[in-house]
């Protein structure tokens, strides 16, 4: 009967009842960790990261204020560069979506762009700016706009036109068709857009730093590996995955609760 | 191909656009130094320089060298481990997150590191274009078998389909067009971590024309190698999905 609510519930693999002492993504984790342990102390010289030493080393790390200024300086410019990105995606976006002239026009362009790995620009942003931070600034919106752009022409242009023909119907104008219907319908699409957008914007800002060596936590973890200190590097490579995963997990999060009714398999990358 | 009103409605704004950018380009160009932005022309005199002078070729075939090895491995590594883990139930269970998190993770932090240990060479370049490409293989091939319904499995085992049958009837085809989800992503993350790998560890390659071109402040080569490594994405970016579309016809 048991294995029965099994089959049910999980399929037939599932059948087999599973010990919970034993949670395999747990047992995988500790895995991993004496592996990476093991292999750096057997072969690897006495300032290679592992995880022992990072341990030891997160403390510190998060106390000393050049860390944290690091953190600070990083991810304040890839949430200012995503919401720059955010405002000019989204209008260019539903520019594109709603228009079709504006569509064929940009679209050229655009799907150029966004194969053009982003990290091409550096040189020439570095010329135009200077070593600065509006050259990671300029390199954050770059990396990040033309997946949200691409998102929401998508999600414009597949709104049912049976909304926008109830919404004439009721002399609805432009901008509040453009307001009430197409940009509530094109939500889903501008999420995931962002979802890409902040994963890239992390990355431009990282390359950048390591670039331009303006302070943040791409020229922190530049600095201490250079300098030998892997341990107290790879502290903030650990913050960076971390905002990484955080920010894709809270996004789809959000969608889940802001829009329940809405399943969509992957975003345009 | 026949030009009656509607292709040319298609056609027309794409035609303007580009002609009105390349012309923008050209004049924007014209007005700033050539330290700041060359022009189109500027650009087109540098790129056919570049070839004649026997520089270009060479170092096109280096980027193209390192981006194919990077990303044959990481399908070599990434198709094999993603079926297995699709398989073997535990597994997956026990590295899923980890696969997410690295998945996540923004590969380019690790350059230094890779430096540090591994020096110059061509090896730790390949190993970067490998770990920007190898996680979205696995994460999407990981995330399709975890959608496989199990009824599926149940169907294929209660009429006694045996384990190679399974993987052939079943497993293979439902998590392949999920695999090249996988494989259109990884080769845009490859081509970043292509040049980043010439950008950050020894200048080679197309990369190290616009680093070289950057410090003579040589706009035209820059915007030459660009116009490059662009087109090589916008080809690969083609390519990707007409692989993808290719197999993933009935997921539509």
């Amino acid at each position: 009967m048991a294995q029965l609510s099994a089959v049910v519930a999980g399929g037939v693999e599932s059948a087999r009842p599973r010990s919970p002492a034993l949670n395999p993504r747990l047992v995988a984790g500790l895995a991993i960790l004496l592996l990476w342990e093991a292999t750096a102390r057997l072969f690897a010289p006495a300032y290679v990261a592992r995880p022992t030493g990072v341990a030891m080393a997160l403390p510190h790390v998060l106390a000393d204020p050049a860390f944290l200024r690091a953190a600070g300086l990083t991810l304040a410019a890839v949430a200012e560069g995503v919401a720059i990105a955010i405002v000019l995606g989204t209008a260019l976006g539903l520019a594109m979506g709603r228009s079709l002239v504006a569509g064929r026009a940009l679209r050229l362009w655009v799907n150029s762009f966004n194969a053009l790995p982003m990290i091409v620009v550096l040189p020439l942003f570095s010329l135009w700016f200077g070593y600065t931070g509006s050259a990671r600034l300029a390199t954050v919106v770059f990396a990040a706009i033309f997946s949200i752009l691409l998102n929401v022409a998508d999600g414009a242009s597949t709104v049912p036109s049976g909304y926008i023909e109830v919404a004439r119907s009721f002399r609805a104008r432009g901008w509040s068709i453009v307001a009430e219907i197409v940009v509530p319908a094109a939500t889903p699409y501008i999420l995931a857009g962002i979802r890409l957008a902040a994963g890239r914007a992390l990355i431009g800002a990282v390359v950048a730093e390591f670039f331009t060596a303006i302070p943040g936590l791409g020229y922190y973890i530049l600095y201490n590996s250079r300098t030998f200190h892997h341990n107290d590097a790879f502290v903030a490579v650990l913050l960076l995955a971390g905002f990484g995963a955080g920010f894709d997990a809270l996004v789809a999060q959000g969608t889940r609760r802001l829009l329940p009714w809405y399943r969509r398999d992957e975003a345009r990358e | 191909m026949t030009f009656d009103r509607a292709s040319w409605g298609r056609l027309a704004p794409s035609a303007a656009s580009l002609v009105a950018g390349l012309a923008l380009w050209e004049i924007v160009g014209q007005a700033t130094s050539a330290a700041f932005m060359a022009p189109l022309s500027g650009t087109l005199v540098r790129l056919v320089e570049l070839t004649q002078s026997g520089v270009l070729v060479p170092e096109v075939l280096s980027s193209a060298g390192l981006f194919l090895t990077g990303m044959a491995l990481a399908l070599l590594v990434g198709a094999p481990v993603g079926l297995l883990l699709a398989r073997a139930r535990v597994l997956r269970e026990a590295l899923d997150l980890y696969i997410m998190l690295l998945y996540a993770t923004p590969m380019v932090a690790l350059i230094p590191f890779i430096l540090s240990l591994m020096g110059f060479g061509f090896g730790p370049k390949v190993l970067v274009v490998f770990l920007f490409a190898v996680f979205p293989i696995l994460y999407n091939t990981v995330e399709g078998a975890r959608s496989i319904r199990p009824e599926l499995i149940e169907v294929a085992r209660s009429f006694r389909s045996s384990e190679w049958a399974l993987w052939r009837e079943v497993m293979v085809p439902y998590t392949l067009p999920f695999a090249m989800t996988g494989v259109r992503q990884a080769i845009g993350r490859g081509l970043v971590g292509m040049v980043a790998a010439e950008f950050f560890l020894s200048a080679t390659g197309l990369g190290q024309i616009i680093m070289t071109a950057s410090q003579n402040f040589d706009t035209g080569a820059m915007f030459a190698a660009i116009l490059i490594i662009g087109v090589f994405g916008v080809a690969l970016t083609r390519l990707g999905r007409a692989v993808e579309n290719r197999f993933a016809r009935w997921r539509n």
